[in-house]
């Protein structure tokens, strides 16, 4: 090996960016490609192409036998994903929004999550279940929530939630290849919707080919050395954002982007928080009994000494979303209220 | 030297505008054809713009500006 003064060409500016929406539909649509058991069904999955365009174009490239719109029951087509994927197939079944999870349930906790472990692991259930989740625009409390916490909760399935176009690829992709229910939450509000709120974090480079991010493993989204905040999804934005905001004041730091809430990554958390010292934990699911107390509770049970600080958090309120713009977004764990927390963890 | 032009969404009025909602590729990238290169927008019907042909793309209107229906948007040279 040489090494030599010469410095490296700068990277040239990527000449190929997609939005979250496209990168989603372009890992379904390669996976389907090499593997003619992958199909798609839900509501609004074929001519409309998914209401947040998780589907765009797949049925007018597969055909309405591999992509497939079903009726108005949640309880009937996540069941027949099941049965699918029991046989052999690779099913990606969409739930139009996380909220609409109460009238399926069962098939999700009772079925979908326990077949493997009640036929003593000769059963397997290699199946997607995808779900839009997420607030911020105004579409009342039962098509507003995260619910990750609730789905985590449950034993029996792995939970991604992917915050930007690569790893929504790269997860879609492992998701559908993995011989177990996954279930892959995207945000309407990192997905690139020109109608929705703009939101610059939402088109980013996107490797082409074969792209997979393992399940179970974090990023560090920004190295920093003061304080580390901990969150997922959409926050990641809103915790970049008011990370280089704060710069200004000579504060650095860390974000971790979970990407996947089970298996959690607890190594990344205690590693960035063996560095800081300091915890802030973004969560825009509800603060109770959720996934806040829970990365708190990876570093506690690990070593409390490891916190210089109380902990931060930073989540919704144990109250419904708000229908009303300014009250919604008091709930939400936004900017402002990130930074409140990020000030107050490295203030003391 | 190509142009790429905003495609037209609302058949009914000729003239509408919309917005350029998302450029995929930056100033001078080198394209291939029929690569993703733009999103459009007329009221809530978005389109996507891919390159005609391969080349060198200039962008003639920045992202989120109004531009009618069959205006430029983009030269391949």
């Amino acid at each position: 090996m040489t090494i030599t003064d010469t410095p490296v060409a700068p990277t040239p500016a990527s000449n190929r960016r997609l939005t979250t929406s496209k990168a989603m539909v372009e890992a379904i649509a390669q996976e389907m490609e090499r593997n003619p058991s992958v199909v798609y069904l839900g509501e609004d999955v074929g001519a409309y192409g998914g209401i947040f365009s998780s589907t765009a174009g797949l049925v007018d490239r597969f055909g309405p036998d591999r992509v497939i719109d079903t009726p108005i029951s949640e309880t009937a087509f996540i069941g027949l994903g099941i049965g699918a994927a029991v046989e052999g197939m690779r099913p990606v079944v969409e739930l139009m929004f996380a909220d609409f999870m109460g009238v399926c349930l069962d098939q999700i906790y009772n079925h979908m999550a326990k077949i493997h472990f009640e036929s003593g692991g000769h059963v397997t259930v290699p199946m997607v279940l995808t779900m839009a989740v997420g607030g911020g625009y105004s579409d009342g409390a039962q098509h507003s929530q995260c619910l990750w916490g609730t789905f985590a909760h449950l034993p029996g399935m792995k939970v991604v939630v992917p915050s930007n176009p690569a790893d929504a690829k790269g997860l879609m992709t492992a998701a559908i290849r993995d011989d177990g229910p996954v279930v892959y939450m995207f945000h309407k509000g990192v997905m690139g919707l020109p109608w929705m709120a703009k939101n610059a974090r939402s088109i980013a480079d996107v490797p082409e080919g074969e792209h997979v991010v393992p399940i179970g493993q974090a990023s560090v989204a920004r190295e920093g050395r003061d304080v580390t905040v901990v969150t997922v999804s959409l926050s990641v934005h809103h915790a970049l954002d008011v990370a280089e905001k704060v710069t200004a004041d000579g504060i650095d730091v860390e974000v971790i982007d979970l990407r996947s809430l089970v298996p959690l990554d607890s190594d990344a958390i205690l590693t960035s928080v063996a560095k800081t010292g300091r915890l802030v934990v973004v969560d825009e699911d509800y603060r109770s009994f959720g996934l806040s107390g829970e990365v708190v509770a990876t570093v506690t049970d690990h070593d409390p000494t490891m916190l210089k600080v109380p902990v931060q958090r930073v989540a919704v309120p144990d109250v419904p979303i708000p229908y009303a713009h300014v009250l919604e977004y008091a709930v939400l764990p936004r900017h402002e209220r990130i930074e409140a927390a990020v000030r107050r963890a490295v203030a003391i | 030297m190509t142009d790429v032009l905003f495609p037209s969404l609302s058949k009914d009025s000729p003239q509408a505008v919309g917005v350029l909602a998302t450029w995929f590729v930056p100033e001078g990238a080198t394209v291939s054809a029929d690569q993703l290169i733009a999103e459009v927008q007329v009221d809530k019907v978005a389109a996507e713009v891919v390159a005609p042909v391969a080349g060198v793309v200039h962008l003639l209107v920045d992202e989120e500006a109004s531009v009618v229906q069959g205006a430029p948007i983009a030269r391949i040279d």
